[in-house]
């Protein structure tokens, strides 16, 4: 049984040997390069996902702005047809108002002259009604009265039929 | 008759160990009064570095070469071995920053060691000493006890680079611990470490003795019986034994290593 157990030191020794030749031989052209290769692949990997995922991403935020931008496009639209009808609106009422009053000026200005007109024409009957009167009377009474006693009388006599 | 059968057996027994040990001097060999004869074990781990070396470099040859290698056949098989290494074993024990720098120890061991099992399940090595029992070289305490050593010294090696020389020894016993306590711990902790590559020592070389011996004693009735029958079943058994020790090969090789990580990874990061 003692050959099991046995201990050997050459072995011990030619084992590390062997080890370290393998250590150094393979750990750096094998080992240590084949780790980086798939470090470095799991890296590519990760970050190729990473910006798969970032590009969807800011593809979906473009979309969305593109739709917000349309909506708001469309309400800006609206809003513009909106006030511009409302500006139409107020200025048909302004034009009309104005026009209405402008018409009112007119006829009161028209009325104000017609009566004026009138008044002026009762006028000047008047007086041809004295003139007319008094040649009337000159002719009847034949100057037994003064020009200034005529008057005086017709226009007594006016004051009389004006006040009826 | 059971009186000759016991004397048959006990013959037998010697020459199971004597098939399993590593008796056999192929060349007398001697440096500065150390023995370094070149016995039929330092033959095997030869021959299992020779072709770890040859396949590695071959199988690698393209990482060294391009930047982004997209692996094909033995480079592809390689490389899910070394994957499997890494993300099985290195990661989860010594952490991703630490993968580079401890990848090739671990990856040396685990290599090595499990080509070492497998050539010890091919029977073709008995020739190398004239039919003199081939065995496996991991199935022999001195070289897992040198290989544990080595082990055990990365352990050292691993805490000192992280924490400094003074930090690791004081990193070995959790801080908060009462005094009384620290009394029953330093000498567990101590003692424990060299414990750990004794446990990597022997269960790695009792495993791999364990197969051959079995395998031995299987075939051992149809001498102690002389009857050419009984071949049929042990044959049959050990056809089923090989395919176990196929396992095991690998388990081994996977155990030791992911110890050998482990220890290496409660260094660096103690009291995890």
């Amino acid at each position: 049984m003692d050959n099991l157990l046995q201990f050997d030191t050459g072995l011990m020794i030619w084992t590390w040997i062997t080890f370290i030749i393998v250590l150094v031989i393979l750990g750096t052209k094998a080992w240590k390069p084949m780790i980086k290769a798939l470090e470095d692949r799991e890296h590519y990997i990760r970050e190729s996902l990473e910006e798969a995922a970032a590009a969807r991403k800011e593809a979906d935020k473009i979309a969305l702005e593109y739709e917000e931008m349309v909506a708001r496009a469309r309400h800006e639209a609206q809003q513009i047809v909106a006030a511009g009808k409302e500006t139409a609106e107020r200025m048909k009422t302004e034009i009309l108002n104005e026009a209405q009053d402008k018409s009112a000026g007119i006829l009161k200005q028209a009325e104000a002259q017609i009566t004026a007109e009138r008044e002026k024409a009762i006028s000047e009957i008047r007086n041809q009604i004295v003139d007319i009167s008094i040649a009337a009377a000159e002719k009847i009474i034949d100057k037994s009265l003064t020009r200034a006693d005529n008057e005086r009388l017709i226009e007594d006599a006016l004051k009389e039929y004006g006040r009826d | 008759m059971a009186q000759s059968s016991h004397g048959t057996s006990t013959n037998i027994g010697d020459k199971i160990i004597e098939h399993v040990a590593n008796s056999d001097v192929m060349i007398h060999f001697e440096l500065f009064g150390v023995d370094l004869s070149i016995t039929k074990h330092v033959i095997m781990l030869w021959i299992a570095a020779g072709l770890l070396i040859t396949l590695g470099l071959y199988a690698s040859r393209r990482y060294r070469k391009e930047g982004r290698p997209v692996p094909t056949g033995l480079t592809n098989a390689l490389e899910y071995v070394v994957d499997f290494v890494r993300t099985g074993i290195l990661i989860p024990s010594v952490g991703k920053d630490h993968v580079l720098k401890w990848g090739p120890l671990i990856m040396s061991f685990f290599f090595l060691i499990l080509t070492m099992n497998i050539l010890g399940l091919i029977p073709l090595f008995n020739y190398i000493n004239h039919g003199h029992g081939g065995t496996t070289a991991t199935g022999n305490v001195t070289l897992t006890a040198s290989l544990a050593i080595i082990t055990f010294f990365a352990i050292i090696i691993a805490g000192v680079l992280e924490h400094g020389f003074f930090k690791h020894w004081k990193n070995m016993v959790p801080g908060n611990v009462p005094k009384a306590v620290l009394i029953i711990l330093i000498p567990i902790e101590i003692m424990s470490m060299f414990v750990r590559p004794f446990a990597l020592t022997m269960r790695l070389a009792a495993n791999m003795t364990a197969g051959h011996i079995a395998m031995l004693a299987i075939f051992a009735p149809i001498f102690i019986l002389h009857n050419a029958y009984v071949g049929v079943a042990s044959v049959a058994m050990n056809v089923g034994i090989t395919f176990l020790e196929i396992i095991v090969s690998i388990v081994q090789a996977y155990v030791f290593t992911l110890l050998s990580a482990v220890f290496i990874g409660q260094s660096i990061h103690p009291q995890h």
